[in-house]
């Protein structure tokens, strides 16, 4: 027989690397190399994924991570995590106050005067979906204007500020349950592992790195009859958080930074409660990096699915925390898809002999008869 | 019992902590064995323990065989024998808690026990056999009073449920994991 | 973010072994926390790696959590360390790692980290072998359930799962797993000793190497201490089969590069649709050719 070549597996590597570099610059003297301003400012909401699904507030590294895996989502959050993984944690922030974000927009569809208002903000959701030519061959000049303007007709006013919470407003009335005692250390899914059953700290955590689609497909499960939390959206908003971490000699709470972030918050129809008090309505809270709204709202119903889970035992996919929090991370599932890639020589080759051992057996008491 | 046990700096480094663990690694693959912590201080306790211990986890050291300064560097949160995931004690008195020994569902929860021992390799010897070992091994133990042995035997009775010991003595170090069965008909 | 703000370039620079310290210490913790409990699979945190899910995560986390500078690494895909993944992996240890030696041969290696095969040498007691594991638990076929899964385990209660097996034989009249075949350590709980072929699971029983196993996508680890007993799930009147090399006639096939007729054998197929047959395990075909070559120079 021919010598079978068992080299080479580290020029292929190389040359698939080179392969790949030269589709990302396949424009040639047309083109011009992305700038990581560009991406993170242009492409907003993208790099508002990557930071969420990556687990990093990080919009700049999230925009490396776009402009070098061509635009994959999966892979860009993959890289974003990796990253993280050689990190120290050097300081634990407390429980941020999400009453204190800096607020670009903020909705209810449960109540159509809230305490502060609906603002509607940067959403698209009632714009046509047509396709606008004029940006194909978009200027440089009117790309400009367009910013100029906006910002010289901004009223001092109209910057971000924050505002009341509507579900602090359904508490007083006592239509939601009482907040019972402060919050407790929250779970850390990054270090320790998910040991069923879980804290809902550790189910929220979970599903705040989680992959949108994934997230949303089990959510709308739900939605369609999969489960029944017939959620209304008490409010939905998108700012600026202030992070506050305490000062390192006085002890003082500092503001550090600010995050971008979407938050929402689902009201459900009330349940009989365990205790004798009145019934209550039934909340569901989602929260994420980054500007993504459909990420927030999948979340704040799948974690009221969850609850209702944890509580009565799970009647549906997505009321059950295994189920759910096993299957929504998207550096988990799309690597284990990928793996499929690499070689099975050896166990298909064990496969074949199993199969061909029970063909054996099958085939053998066949021919035995036939010649009787 | 070395009334000062003090760490040095290069405890503290990341490459004496890979050296210590592989140490550690093979006495627990291989009970009976003794592994060797390479240290220049004294005592080998705060290599051992700046190899395994970090803030993330709860240590009780209730006979302060340790200083605040290095308990501060170790950073673990303070615990009761009865509580911690690592309990350092002094072998020559006999055990007077329940360590954690787990739960059927997730026995790794059961504590790891550090013993501080006089000597090891000389003295009254243990027969040991179970997984790690080739048929049987024996060692020497001096300074653990006896009582630990009938204790731990006790803790390890419902496997997977149980305690794994670590003895140390200078620099040298024994593991115990729940799974060795030590002759206690021998032990005096 | 600021439009003046640049990125520092000197964060690329990795730290040795590219886990942070904390990551590593809870991989130790959890190492001897699994050979204390033989076959428990012990949760970790499991970090991300710069490599997918599924393409040896869990076990590149033991290795870096392992690996010092007095180590000399072989890393095998499929028995074979040209395999792509296999360069690719041990390109990064190299890369995180410097100063740590790396081989292809078995016998020079203090830390072996597999997929798919252990090698065909025996180990020794110097030795750690590292197993990259997709699916972790052999009672999944099962149960579902997590949860359920844990009690069933501590238990030492596999009685389902034996008759899952029984219900192949009474339909195959045959044992149909092919690989991770479901194998008890230490008389309780039972493994999946990773896609090994049932060829290599002979291979755990008394090790005098330490054996971990690491899953890093289900994060877990575990172990099969040396010495140990190991005991693949089976029936007094259906044994457990080792994978069989022998031709239509009941001849063992041999290799067809070096010769050999006690190796696993890759199933080969040529342009013109012949098979041919070749050692799975390229570092003891290399050394058996080497050894050929002497004595045919001798
Ligand atoms: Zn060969």
């Amino acid at each position: 027989m021919g010598y079978v070549a068992i080299k080479g597996g580290g020029r292929a590597i190389r040359g698939a690397e080179a392969a790949l570099e030269t589709l990302r610059t396949a424009e040639g003297d047309a083109g011009t190399p992305l700038s990581l301003s560009t991406i993170e400012n242009q492409l907003r909401l993208l790099t508002s994924r990557i930071v969420s699904e990556g687990g990093l507030y990080h919009p700049r590294l999230a925009a490396l991570a776009v402009k070098q895996m061509q635009g994959d989502t999966l892979e860009a959050a993959f890289a974003l995590r990796a990253y993280r993984s050689t990190k120290p944690r050097l300081l634990e922030a407390p429980v941020q106050d999400s009453g204190e974000m800096r607020l670009i927009r903020r909705i209810s569809s449960a109540f159509k005067d809230i305490p502060g208002g609906q603002m509607l903000g940067p959403t698209s959701d009632y714009a046509l979906r047509l396709m606008r030519l004029d940006l194909a061959n978009e200027s440089p000049e009117s790309f400009r204007d367009v910013a100029r303007r906006f910002m010289d007709n901004v009223p001092e006013t109209d910057l971000p500020d924050c505002f009341p919470k509507v579900v602090d407003a359904l508490r007083a009335e006592g239509l939601l349950p009482a907040i019972d005692g402060p919050a407790g250390t929250p779970f850390d899914i990054t270090r320790d592992p998910l040991v069923f059953p879980v804290a809902r700290s550790a189910a929220l955590a979970t599903m705040a790195r989680a992959e949108t689609g994934s997230l949303l497909a089990i959510a709308y499960s739900n939605m369609r009859g999969y489960g029944d939390v017939h959620p209304t959206i008490a409010e939905l908003r998108v700012g600026y958080l202030p992070v506050m971490l305490p000062h390192p000699v006085t002890g003082e709470p500092v503001e550090a930074g600010e995050v971008l972030m979407t938050e929402c918050e689902v009201v459900a129809m009330y349940e009989g409660s365990d205790t004798d008090g009145p019934p209550v309505f039934t909340l569901g809270y989602g929260a994420c990096f980054g500007h993504n709204e459909v990420k927030a709202i999948a979340m704040a119903i799948l974690d009221r699915a969850l609850q209702k889970g944890m509580r009565d035992g799970p009647r549906n996919p997505s009321e059950d925390p295994e189920f759910v929090l096993l299957h929504v991370d998207g550096v988990d599932s799309m690597g284990f898809a990928s793996h499929y890639k690499m070689p099975h020589y050896v166990t298909f080759q064990s496969d074949m002999d199993r199969l061909r051992t029970t063909q054996a057996k099958v085939t053998q008491p066949r021919r035995q008869g036939e010649n009787a | 019992m070395p009334d000062n046990i003090r760490s040095v700096g290069a405890d503290w480094q990341p490459p004496s902590q890979q050296a210590a663990f592989r140490q550690i690694m093979n006495c627990f693959a291989y009970p009976g064995r003794l592994g060797q912590l390479a240290t220049e201080a004294k005592h080998g306790l705060p290599l051992l323990l700046a190899t395994l211990v970090d803030r993330s986890n709860r240590l009780a050291d209730p006979h302060r065989l340790l200083d605040e300064d290095e308990h501060r560097r170790l950073g673990a949160s303070p615990g009761s024998p009865e509580m911690s995931q690592f309990v350092v004690q002094p072998g020559a008195y006999p055990p007077d808690f329940q360590p954690m020994l787990g739960s059927l569902e997730n026995p790794e929860q059961g504590a790891t026990l550090i013993v501080v021992a006089e000597r090891l390799g000389t003295g009254g010897s243990l027969h040991l056999c179970g997984p790690g070992i080739d048929g049987t091994a024996t060692i020497a133990v001096q300074g653990v009073d006896p009582s630990w042995w009938q204790k731990r035997e006790q803790w390890n009775a419902s496997f997977p449920l149980g305690v794994d010991m670590i003895v140390v003595a200078g620099c040298q170090v024994l593991a115990l994991p729940r799974t060795t069965r030590i002759d206690l008909k021998g032990v005096n | 973010m600021n439009p003046n703000y640049e990125l520092p370039l000197d964060e690329a620079d990795y730290s040795f072994g590219f886990l942070d310290e904390f990551a590593k210490r809870e991989v130790r913790r959890t190492i001897l926390k699994a050979i204390s409990i033989p076959g428990y699979q012990t949760p970790y945190a499991s970090r991300e790696m710069p490599m997918g899910r599924g393409f040896g995560t869990g076990g590149l986390q033991l290795t870096l959590s392992l690996i010092g500078q007095d180590d000399t690494l072989k890393v095998i895909d499929q028995g074979s360390d040209d395999s792509v993944n296999a360069v690719n992996l041990r390109h990064f240890v190299e890369l995180t790692c410097p100063g740590v030696n790396t081989t292809e041969r078995t016998t020079e290696a203090t830390l072996i980290q597999s997929r798919h095969r252990i090698p065909e040498v025996d180990l020794t007691e110097s030795q750690v072998l590292i197993l990259q594991v997709p699916y972790p638990d052999p009672l999944v076929v099962v149960e579902p359930s997590e949860a359920k899964r844990k009690v069933m385990h501590g238990e030492g209660d596999y009685s389902r799962l034996l008759t899952k097996l029984y219900e192949d034989i009474v339909q195959f009249d045959e044992i149909t797993i092919s690989h991770r075949y479901p194998t008890r350590i230490n008389g309780h709980y039972v493994i999946d000793p990773s896609p090994i072929p049932r060829y290599d699971v002979p291979r755990l029983y008394r090790s005098k190497a330490l054996i971990l196993l690491g899953a890093g996508r289900e994060k877990k680890i575990y172990a099969v201490p040396p010495y140990t007993v190991t005991e693949p799930l089976a029936f007094d009147d259906v044994p457990f089969r080792t994978e069989d090399f022998r031709d239509a006639n009941g001849h063992r096939r041999a290799c067809g590069r070096c010769g050999a007729t006690d190796s696993f054998l890759d199933e080969l197929i040529a342009e013109d649709g012949s098979k041919a047959w070749q050692c799975s395990d390229s570092d003891y075909c290399n050394q058996r050719l080497a050894e050929l070559a002497q004595e045919v120079s001798a």
